[in-house]
Order: C-alpha cells, then structure tokens, then sequence
C-alpha cells in the first residue's frame, strides 16, 4: 500500500504536538539549528483588517519519484517495500547534501555527524499496524496518512456534503 | 539493523521488543486537562509518551507540552534529595540533607511559630498541579492556619467569580449541541488541546463562530466574526451588544420578567453604550457589534464559550466578566441543551464530573469562622465571601504591616514567584519570613529561597484521582519508580501532618477538634515513613480517597482496575432549566442584573452592583498623562502554544520552538518604532524594564505589545505595581496597562538581532 501524509490546512492551527511527538518518537537532539524532522510554519499574508495567519506542518513528502532518491550518489535513500516511504540509511549518507539540492521541499536535515536525517513515515509503526507519532498526536486530526487516493476521496466526500449543504 | 533492533528503535509494543504500554496522565497543565498519557515503558523507563485513545476527553491527542513529557520527568535539573540551604536567601548553595532531617526541620519550624506567633503566621501556598489542594487545605486547617492559598489568586476563580454573580453558578457552552458559539475569550487550539477536535468539528458543522479577542489567534482566524477589542474594554462591547439586544426586543422577555433582578437598571445603563460610543472605546465597528449581539441573540440556542483568565486579567476584569456573561440569560441560553448548562462542580472542581463526593467536608475540616481572618480578608472582601481560600496578592502588605497579625512561615507546593505584579516585591516579602519550605521537581528560582526544598515526584511517578466532565474517572498509578528520592507531594502533607501530631486521618464524625501541638523535637511517630525517613502514606491515601468517594459508589480498588480510567457509573442526570424548580442559588434566588453581593461593598471604589465599565487603571483612555512616554498596551501572559508558565522553558524540545524570550509586536507598531524580528528591544513601563528579542507578527493586536511571562532573564512582572488589581478579585492587570518599546542599536552594547 502507498502511504503519504495528508495536511487539513484549515485544521492545522500551529500548535507544534506533531513536531514535538516526532522528536519523542524518534529521540531527536534539538539545538540551536532548525533540525526537526517536521517543522510547523506560521504563513503571515495581508496586513491590517486584512492579515491572515495559516498555520502548515511540513516533514518528508514521500515523493512518489523522490528527487532525493536520484540525486544520492551512494544509494543511501530508497523506498522502504512495505509501506513506499522515502527512508534514508545514515550508515552509508556520506553528507554530500545532493539531496537537499534535489528536494522541493526543503526537507533533508543534517545531525551532528553531517549525515542527512528525515522523517520516514514512522515505517516501523506502519508496519506494525500503528499511526505515525505526529498524525496520531494532533489535538485538531489535522494531520493525516494513509492511501492517497483514499485520502482525497475523504475530503471530496466532505466537499461534495458542503455543496449538497448548500442547494 | 535486524528486525528486532528496528522494532526496538522504533519502540514498538509488544512481548518481544519488551516495551510495554502503561496507563498514566499528564500535568504538566492543571486547568482542567490530564489528557490521558499513554507511556512505553522499558526496563522500568520511558521510552516514549502517546495520548490515550480510550480517554474521552483528550481521546489520543497530546499538546507540545504533554509530547515532551520525558524530557520534563527525566530533565537532569529534577531534585533527587532533599536540600538545606547553606548559603543566604537566593545564592542557591544548598546541600542534600535525608528526608527525616527535612521533615524535623520542617515540623519543628512549624511548631515554634504556631507557639510564637500562631498557626495564623504559616502560609500553605499550591502552584501546580492540583491535585494535592484538598490535602494541602485540610493541613493548613488542622494546623490552625486559615492562610491557604494557591496560584488560583491569579486564575480562573475570578471568571468564575464574574459568572456566579450574575447567576449564582458557572454553566458551561454545550458544544456538542449549539448552533452560535461566542468565545468570550480563549484559545482552546494551543492552551486547552482536549477540546481542540471539539473545537474543529463544531466549525466544519456550520456552527456560527463569533469570537471575541484582540490579537489574531487560531481561534480568531476561524471566526465567522471577530471582535478584535482594544484589551480590557469586554465591558463596554458587551453592554453595547446588551444594548442593541435589548433595543431591538430580541432578548428573552419571559425569563427575564420572572427570573431577572435588576433589569430595568441594567436596560438603562446599557443604553448609554451606543454602538458608536462601544466602536470609539473597544476600536470594534459599530456595524460588526451589532451583527455579532444579532447573531448571538437569533441563532438558537447559542452558547458563550468563556476561559479562565483573559476576561478578568484586568484592573475591571471582573465587571467586564458580569457584562459579558449576562448576555446568556439575557438571550434565553442559560441552562438549555446547546446554551450554557450548569453542573454541579465534581472533584477537584471540574464541572459535570458527574458524581458527588465529601470534597468539602475533607479539605474543610474547620469553617472560616473557626479561624482567624485570611490573607486579603479586608482587602478584597467579595474574593472572601466567595473563594474558599485566601487571596495571596495580599501577601507583601500583610509581611510588611503585621496587619492584622504578622506572617513568619510558607510552606509552598510549586511556588513561582514571578506569577505576582511586581514579582521582586512579592519575593522580597517571602525571604522577609522566619521559615520557608519548597517542594518541586526542581531547583527553581523561587524553591532557591526556601530554607529547605523537597524533591516532587512528576504525575507518572504518582498516584491522583482525576474527573473529567465527559463523567469519567482516572486513578492514575505510578508508571516508573519515582526518581532519585524523590516523593509524591500528598505523601508528603500526609507526613507532615503526622509529625505534628495532627488529627488528620480522622475522617469521620464532626470537624475533629484540632490536636495538642507536639513538643518541638519529640520523636513523631515512625509509621508511614521509609527507611530513608521519606514519607510513604499510600495505603493512607488511598483509604481517604474511599471516602472522598463514598458518595458516588465508587472505590479505588475498582478504578485500579481501569488503569486508563472508565466512566462513572450511574452518573449525575444533566437536566435543563433548574432554576425553574429550585431558582437560582443568588441571594435573591434570582439571575442579578444588578448584583445583591456587590451592593454590600458598593462604598468601596471599583465595585459596583451593575456591570460598570470602568477604563483599565492604566490605559490610553485613563491615563494619558502616562500613555503620552508609554504609547503601547502591555499585555502579558497571553499563551503561546510551546510553553505553559515557567515549566517548559527547561525542556530542550519546546524551548527549541521559539529560542528566545521575545516581545510579539504588530507591524504597524514595528514601523512606527523601527523594530524588526530579531532586533533586541527595550520594552519599559513606569515601574521597570527587561531587554528582549522583538518578534514582529500580525498575530499581536495593533498598539498592544504582549509578554510572556516568568523568563528568569526578562521578568515581565516586573514591570507592573503590585497593587495593579481588581479591587473585586484581586487580580493582576496583567492584560492591560502602558508601556513602551525602544531598539536596542549596537551603541547600547547588545549584539545584532538574530532570527528567531
């Protein structure tokens, strides 16, 4: 089964438990440098009456053709079989950061060591039937993973419930 | 990595990796939350916290804070040992002494006052958690003290002070069946997570969210309307929405003819709060005022979701809480499925726990009468008519004065001294005590002016009883051995109280008669207590707790069955509209426009039988004399979703969220001053000053410059006068008063701005 992430942005409200839980979960050391694996964003648009503020949770995409699988010259980043995440081997990243130059979307990190260190869907806990700390975390059911094609059929069922609201 | 180690690593459950999945709850916050915890336990250690799907009210979901568990259960600062000061008040030279040294010293402190000076002279203080105040409160009785008192002098009791003058009772908005919610004020999506999906799913079900609150919180961004107020005018916005209530005949006519006092004086006044005259004081639109009070007051039923400190952090605060609360009854919400309901306070006060207990009979052994008067008596008399503890914002004038009996001791339970306006003031008062005891899980700035400090077990190392209004019950046990030596804080006051020689197990029958005082170095007996002297009184505990819990049918033994709690058999029935059978439980037996508790203090200044909006003591509108070198608002303490008070900033995780102690600025204010993120700033009132980061964002309100607090680098209670307070409750402005902010360039020695 494919697994990606799914972000409610209208239910994501900034309050950082997933980038906690994902730290808990995976015993992250956090010092002055941005290192989390998931990072939460406060998107400031408009000003005055008109200021919004939107709230995103960011980790791995999981990209179907990862341009940080293609880039890494030393195969250290593949897919894990049974759950399709991007996962990345640490013990043979020589840091090259090729990769951080290939994602879209900013998501490789660097530890102390200089090796490159990323989300990885929680595979272990996929595998074993359980949800990914930060989706099972969030206080608003934001966050969500899962088939994505399931997953968009969910918010179109939701969607189409407004329109039918609405006539 | 083989397979084992991965699942290991990935600290699966389970027989083969050995992690097992114990049932705990967090208190890290104590307003009323204990999500459930689920905690991976290996080897007698956390590995890792989860919420706890079966937990109603949190039902899986944990905040920043709560995620972060081990790193506050685990921090290498928890105290492990008791510790003796060696050095002077505050210079934090402390050596470990054994827990029988730490009591005697303690209770033989204790006892030489009582003969001194009276049990009157010892103040018992409680911070967080909560769990241990009916414990704390029966100790400070028995003793003979009437001085109990907790961080509650600051929080919640005054929003609950404002809605039980109006109706004798608080009553909670009915989510879950109301079409129009009104918060008045709060933001739940950081500072109260359980109700953040709650929150969410009303929004998506085309419930009406109208939303009072000066900055652009989550809660702001989801409103259908938002009344972004200048801070501390909720009085004024409310009267106008009365107003344009009352004049448009949308308000309730029957319930208010049968069941109102007062209400043709409130009609009156209210009508001196036109829309515009509302729009010039609050900066709201007189347009979107109206369309707010014309949709809470047409859509059916509506329900006003109201939290416990941003109506009533003001100099007016609790005046502006009877106005605003008032709109409930006024509409005909009150006490309907989908309005605001009222329930009977279960334990530990939480509302619609849904089963009695002998709470009250516990933790008041002694009535008022039985004692001297208490700390604030005199000062804040309507506090003392209705809070049953004593208001410890009096606490540096009564240390001063000796009025009207002098203060030699405090025993605190998680003390932070930086919770008080003019926060040295109030520390200052405590090093002035002959005796000072702490106990926490850490060396805090305040426990460094304790003469003896005892070593706190955190919530997973301990047993408590917690309810939840979903009418479920927790008895959470100990999931890992407590740390170091360190204690359960009810062990702890039950140790106390056997050293001197209270009668405090005596449950049953009349108020025990208070004990003979121990002679002072006696041998107190050895029941109860380690070898290492530490106090061991669980069987003890739990045998209160049984009749506690007498009423409601249940006992301990059952709830240990449910490690991840169960929901209260038998529950208490939610019925509407009681005040048809019974009235309301006023003095007038009515809902009072005009106050009948008020009346008898109304000679006093500030306080007023009608909801009267008065200006915050220090605003733009009443002091412009000041407002002209402090053009801002400061407001502090509003929450920020990482932190709670001073207990997050220690953990590496949270505090990585936001680094530095910064100033939330609007960038219309930022232009005006020059400031950018990450510039060092100077943010002064008359009284002080503290040097912080600037952190320029539209989520703080144009003109108003808002402050975390309890930094121990930039303290910004510091900056308020300690008598900055409600004359009705006692509480700190601190969502309101004047100051100003100044770059700081390179020529005043401080390094360039970093981002945050």
């Amino acid at each position: 089964m494919n697994h990606a992430f799914y972000l409610d942005v209208n239910r994501c409200v900034g309050c950082f438990s997933c980038a906690v839980a994902c730290m808990d979960q995976n015993d992250l050391e956090v010092g002055t440098e941005p290192t989390a694996w998931r990072q939460v964003f406060v998107i400031e648009t408009g000003s005055g009456p008109e200021a919004r503020l939107r709230y995103v949770s960011l980790a791995c995409m999981h990209c179907e053709d990862a341009p940080c699988m293609m880039a890494c010259p030393t195969g250290a980043i593949a897919r894990a079989p049974a759950t399709s995440a991007v996962v990345v081997n640490a013990e043979i990243c020589i840091g090259c950061h090729s990769c951080s130059i290939a994602c879209p979307f900013g998501v490789p990190r660097f530890g102390k060591n200089g090796t490159m260190q990323k989300c990885d869907l929680c595979s272990i806990r996929l595998e074993n039937g359980l949800e990914p700390a930060c989706v099972r975390v969030c206080p608003t059911r934001a966050l969500k993973q899962g088939d994505p094609n399931a997953m968009s059929q969910e918010v179109e069922k939701k969607a189409a419930a407004r329109l039918a609201a609405g006539s | 990595m083989d397979k084992l180690q991965r699942m290991i690593k990935g600290k699966i459950p389970g027989e083969a990796t050995g992690i097992e999945v114990r049932k705990s709850i967090c208190t890290i916050c104590d307003p009323q939350t204990q999500c459930g915890l689920d905690c991976y336990v290996k080897d007698g250690r956390i590995v890792k916290v989860e919420g706890s799907l079966e937990n109603p009210h949190s039902a899986g979901t944990l905040c920043s804070k709560g995620a972060a568990q081990r790193q506050w259960v685990y921090h290498e600062e928890r105290l492990k040992t008791p510790l003796k000061r060696v050095g002077p008040r505050g210079s934090a030279e402390f050596a470990p002494i054994s827990w029988s040294e730490a009591l005697d010293t303690i209770t033989d402190n204790l006892q030489r006052l009582k003969a001194e000076s009276g049990p009157q002279s010892v103040v018992f203080y409680c911070g967080y958690p909560k769990h241990l105040r009916p414990f704390l409160q029966r100790l400070a009785f028995l003793y003979g003290s009437p001085n109990y008192c907790t961080e509650s002098s600051a929080c919640f009791t005054a929003m609950s002070m404002g809605w039980r003058l109006v109706y004798g009772q608080m009553a909670a908005p009915d989510l879950a069946n109301t079409k129009c919610l009104l918060v008045w004020t709060g933001n739940p999506l950081w500072a109260g997570t359980p109700n953040a999906r709650r929150i969410m799913d009303a929004r998506e079900r085309g419930v009406k969210f109208i939303v009072v609150d000066p900055r652009n919180s989550p809660m702001a961004g989801i409103a259908d309307v938002h009344l972004k107020l200048r801070p501390g005018t909720d009085g004024a916005l409310a009267l106008a929405m009365a107003n344009v209530i009352i004049s448009e005949g949308l308000y309730d006519r029957e319930f208010v003819a049968e069941w109102a006092r007062g209400f043709e004086e409130f009609k009156a006044y209210a009508a001196t709060f036109s829309l515009e005259r509302a729009e010039q004081i609050t900066g709201v639109p007189a347009a979107l005022i109206r369309e707010a009070a014309l949709l809470y007051a047409t859509i059916k039923p509506a329900a006003m979701m109201p939290s416990s400190t941003p109506v009533v952090h003001h100099t007016n605060g609790v005046q502006n809480q009877r106005a605003a609360a008032a709109l409930v009854g006024l509409t005909g919400n009150f006490d309907i499925p989908g309005g605001n309901v009222s329930q009977p306070l279960g334990w530990l006060e939480v509302g619609g726990a849904g089963f009695p207990t002998r709470e009250h009979q516990f933790k008041m052994p002694l009535k008022w009468t039985d004692l001297p008067p208490r700390l604030g008596a005199e000062r804040f008399p309507v506090w003392t008519d209705m809070i049953d503890q004593g208001q410890a914002m009096d606490l540096p004038r009564q240390v001063a004065t000796g009025d009207p009996y002098p203060l030699r001791g405090l025993v605190a339970f998680g003390l932070n001294y930086r919770m008080f306006p003019d926060s040295r003031g109030w520390l200052e008062a405590v090093d002035k005590l002959d005796f000072v005891c702490v106990t926490d899980l850490f060396l805090t700035d305040s426990a460094k002016h304790a003469d003896v400090v005892l070593p706190a077990c955190s919530s997973v190392e301990r047993s408590e009883l917690r309810a939840y209004p979903q009418k479920y019950v927790v008895y959470a046990q100990p999931v890992i051995e407590p740390l170091g030596e360190s204690r359960p804080d009810t062990d702890i006051i039950y140790g106390l109280a056997q050293k001197l020689g209270l009668d405090y197990q005596n449950l049953d029958g009349t108020a025990p008669a208070m004990s003979a005082p121990v002679v002072a170095g006696q041998q107190a007996p050895t029941g109860g207590f380690l070898p290492n002297g530490a106090p061991d009184f669980g069987e003890a505990f739990e045998a209160t707790l049984d009749w506690i819990l007498e009423p409601s049918g249940m006992k301990i033994s059952q709830l240990k069955e449910h490690p991840g709690g169960m929901p209260v058999p038998d529950p208490l029935p939610v019925t509407f509209k009681k005040y048809e059978k019974n009235g309301f439980p006023t003095p007038s037996g009515k809902m009072e426009f005009t106050s009948s508790i008020l009346e008898k203090y109304s000679d006093r200044p500030g306080i007023d039988p009608l909801p009267v909006y008065a200006e915050p003591r220090l605003s733009p509108v009443s002091a412009p004399d000041v407002a002209a070198n402090y053009p801002l608002i400061l407001g502090t303490g509003t929450r920020l979703p990482m932190f709670i008070h001073s207990r997050t900033f220690r953990l590496p995780w949270t505090r990585s969220l936001r680094r530095d102690a910064a100033v939330d600025l609007n960038p219309a204010d930022a232009r005006r001053f020059d400031i950018s993120t990450g510039d060092m700033v100077e943010l002064s009132t008359p009284y002080g000053s503290i040097k912080v980061k600037a952190n320029v964002t539209e989520l703080a309100a144009p003109g108003v410059a808002h402050m975390y607090h309890d930094y121990p680098e930039a303290d910004v209670n510091t900056l308020l006068p300690g008598d900055y307070l409600d004359p009705i409750s006692g509480f700190p402005g601190y969502k309101a008063s004047l100051c100003s902010v100044k770059k700081l360039g390179a020529t005043d020695g401080t390094a360039q701005g970093v981002k945050l």
